[in-house]
């Protein structure tokens, strides 16, 4: 293989902005409701699960294409989180790190646990889509593409949602001043359900997305929580943005990676990016100082 | 006529440590009111405890008529009740105009909202010039007309400011306290709490001076300014 082909470099480029968009749609959800909320959610690849496994069964006991799933999946964990966060999540907000990492780690064990009672540790997969598009010289796999797409256009519809929505805004301002937004009117319990909501349910998209991709099993959660860590870290802690940078940063450093030397090396390479992100700017790239 | 706001035998505690021991305090309509007193005296638990940031364990709050104690910060906007918090804290990074918006998040209408940052924009043409601007990046007299914009977007008809003028450099501490003047001549209902005695009860119509989470005077802003005993204990002895 001819490396410095500018089709294959243009091949690797692409899908890793189309693995690093599906990143950037899980990590977003974490450092959301880290940034509104100051919780570290422990579960959030346990709720990916729950989209991925949902899509399982949606396909193979109804046939349904996992692009259509969607619409049942995403506003089903949509409530699942929000009310979750009414019963739990609520009691540690504003409480020392330990009470949140304890009480998402305990949902994350939860969901686990019952994932392996109903579906056994063995790897599933939805083998919904397959081939690849042709442009030219350069082969798109067909799941990955749409993956790519659907998980861009979300991360997208959330960032405007926020950037740009009335109710968005009071999300915003939420996460800088709750005392504060409380005072102008904003119920600061209700946004950080819908916050919560919102997480779950793009982590839940994810994961029907990823179930397209990958073969998944119950404990399939900790390679992409660490990952999604090492992404929200890279990007900025409570940065939306950076989050979406961070993901698709990490895609195409993985993508090429992979395509240059080996993929070991590749699942080593969110750290060592880690590692020399904190080294040169300890704040992420889009972050900026935390202050308590 | 019934105050606007009438607060009777207020008793607020932060944990086991009381802070107010039963004070008393009404604002009329149409007038400016101001609590003065030393740090500790518990000033600013008052206003806290009228917009629902404080506790409350004994006493009454009455607001229109209506009993308001313990209700949850949240439903002040809706009552009529707009708050400056202590400290000029602004959305830091969001825009000026986003700011002022949050500032009437209870009105769905954006058309309405939209006229209600116009209005506090000819109020305060300074944030007009500066509305595309992450209001972290204003100067502290500019984020301090922000905040009173932002307590003015739903058209209270009380605003409670808390230490409006604490930290500002001098010039900002007159162009807040023109302003505050130029509220009053608008017809607004103020409270506020203030260290800066003097001259927060030269625009007062009566003032309240609290020792220790106690009443101790209570006049016209004019009275308690010549009273011998509130100028030593109150106004630096002068």
């Amino acid at each position: 293989m001819e490396l410095l082909d500018p089709a294959i470099l243009l091949q690797l480029l692409i899908s890793g902005l189309l693995a690093g968009a599906l990143y950037a749609l899980l990590a977003c959800g974490l450092n959301l409701v880290f940034g509104v909320m100051r919780v570290i959610n422990l579960a959030h690849a346990e709720l990916m699960l729950v989209g991925a496994f949902s899509a399982y069964l949606l396909y193979r006991f109804f046939g349904l294409h996992p692009v259509f799933s969607l619409v049942i999946v995403v506003p089903a964990v949509f409530f699942f989180g929000y009310y979750l966060q009414r019963v739990l999540i609520e009691r540690v907000v504003g409480q020392p790190l330990l009470s949140s990492l304890l009480a998402t780690y305990g949902v994350s064990i939860i969901l686990v646990n019952i994932g392996l009672l109903l579906f056994s540790a063995d790897y599933k997969s939805v083998p919904a889509m397959q081939g690849s598009i042709l442009f030219g010289e350069i082969a798109i796999s067909k799941p990955r593409a749409v993956a790519g797409l659907i998980s861009v256009a979300l991360t997208l519809a959330i960032y405007f949602f926020l950037e740009r929505a009335h109710l968005g805004k009071a999300v915003r301002a939420v996460a800088e001043q709750p005392q504060v937004a409380a005072i102008c009117g904003i119920d600061v319990r209700r946004i950080r359900m819908l916050t919560f909501g919102m997480a779950a349910a793009m982590a839940a998209a994810a994961g029907v997305m990823l179930a397209m991709i990958y073969s998944f099993s119950p404990i399939s959660g900790a390679d992409f929580i660490q990952k999604s860590f090492a992404i929200i870290i890279i990007g900025g802690m409570g940065n939306f943005a950076g989050a979406l940078y961070g993901g698709l940063l990490l895609g195409v450093v993985e993508s090429y990676v992979a395509g240059f030397s080996s993929s070991q090396w590749a699942e080593a390479v969110a750290y060592l990016l880690l590692v020399a992100v904190l080294l040169i700017r300890p704040t992420g790239l889009k972050g900026t100082a935390y202050v308590k | 006529m019934p105050s606007l706001l009438s607060i009777r035998g207020l008793e607020v505690a932060y944990g086991a440590v009381q802070v107010l021991f039963g004070v008393n305090l009404e604002v009329q309509t149409g007038e400016i009111v101001a609590i003065i007193g030393p740090n500790g005296a518990g000033k600013s638990t008052v206003i806290k405890a009228v917009v629902g940031l404080a506790a409350v364990q004994q006493g009454q709050i009455v607001f229109d008529g209506r009993e308001i104690a313990n209700l949850p910060a949240h439903i002040m906007p809706a009552l009529g009740i707009g708050y400056v918090p202590q400290g000029r804290i602004v959305f830091a990074q969001m825009t000026v105009t986003d700011n002022l918006e949050m500032g009437a998040f209870l009105q769905k209408d954006s058309v309405k909202r939209r006229q209600a940052v116009q209005q506090v924009f000819e109020q305060f043409p300074r944030l007009y010039e500066r509305r595309h601007q992450p209001a972290g990046k204003l100067s502290g007299g500019e984020q301090q007309m922000l905040a009173i914009g932002r307590a003015l977007m739903m058209n209270p008809r009380l605003v409670i400011l808390d230490e409006p003028s604490l930290g500002l450099s001098p010039k900002y501490v007159d162009v807040i306290f023109d302003q505050l003047l130029a509220l009053k001549q608008q017809g607004r209902t103020l409270l506020m709490v203030e260290q800066n005695a003097a001259r927060a009860l030269e625009l007062s119509d009566r003032g309240y001076a609290l020792e220790l989470g106690h009443n101790r005077f209570a006049d016209s802003g004019e009275k308690l300014l010549a009273n011998p005993d509130v100028r030593r204990m109150y106004l630096g002895g002068a």
